[in-house]
């Protein structure tokens, strides 16, 4: 039992990752509301983040900051970070394009429940095909 | 479908448990990733070479700048396609 507790204290960062991507996974995959989606979405792209700068950090290190005058500093390694500075930025701009098209999404039927909209779309059908159908016609 | 999504979720978190346990501990200075001569590389040469103490800011900007550069495009293009998705036609 102890041989349990020192591998899950060892690695407890894996386990905080592994569980808000779980978290953020559901979120995505459950819920019907699109605003929960990208909240999913983002909680999941938070543990990648956490995951790279966790694997970044060395036990005693400082910031990868140059401290003067101090020979032997031991600092934490700066390529994840510098990684995940780009993926924040990705996953800035994912998230607003996602934003704008739920606004369209809301203009256009109202709604922001995945299931309304499809209810509406099917009742919408008739009428977008026969639009289909009037604009192949004129071509 | 709840359920099913459960499901999923939990096969994906014992996936990563799974896969989790060949990697390094918390903290741990002798891994690959850290004792690599690329890192060792940025770390040492950051103040000859660029001058900025910020390893994080000479990494970015200037041993990575390219990469950098197509970030902005990254930027730049969602910003355009914000623009496009939320603009009023005039009809």
């Amino acid at each position: 039992m102890t041989g349990i507790i020192d591998i899950v204290h060892a690695e407890y960062n894996y386990w905080i990752y592994t569980a808000l991507m779980m978290i953020g996974f559901y979120a995505m995959i459950a819920k019907k509301n699109l605003i929960k989606k990208i909240i999913g979405a983002n909680i999941f792209q938070t543990a990648i983040f956490l995951f790279y700068i966790s694997l970044a950090d060395i036990t005693g290190g400082t910031a990868p900051i140059i401290w003067e005058g101090h020979e032997d500093v031991i600092y934490t390694n700066p390529v994840p970070h510098c990684l995940i500075l780009t993926a924040i930025v990705v996953s800035v701009s994912t998230t607003a394009v996602a934003l704008a098209l739920i606004i369209r999404i809301y203009r256009e039927y109202g709604s922001i429940e995945e299931d309304v909209i499809l209810a509406a779309r099917k009742s919408l059908q008739p009428e977008f095909s026969e639009y289909a159908r009037q604009k192949g016609g004129e071509e | 479908m709840k359920t099913l999504a459960l499901f999923v979720v939990l096969l994906a978190g014992a996936m990563l448990v799974y896969a989790g346990q060949d990697l390094p501990p918390f903290g741990d200075s002798t891994t690959d990733m850290y004792q690599n001569r690329v890192t060792q590389r940025y770390i040492a040469g950051t103040e000859v070479e660029s001058g900025v103490p910020n390893m994080v800011t000479a990494l970015l900007a200037n041993y990575r700048g390219y990469d950098t550069l197509g970030e902005t495009t990254v930027i730049f293009t969602a910003g355009v396609a914000v623009m496009l998705l939320l603009r009023r036609r005039e009809t």
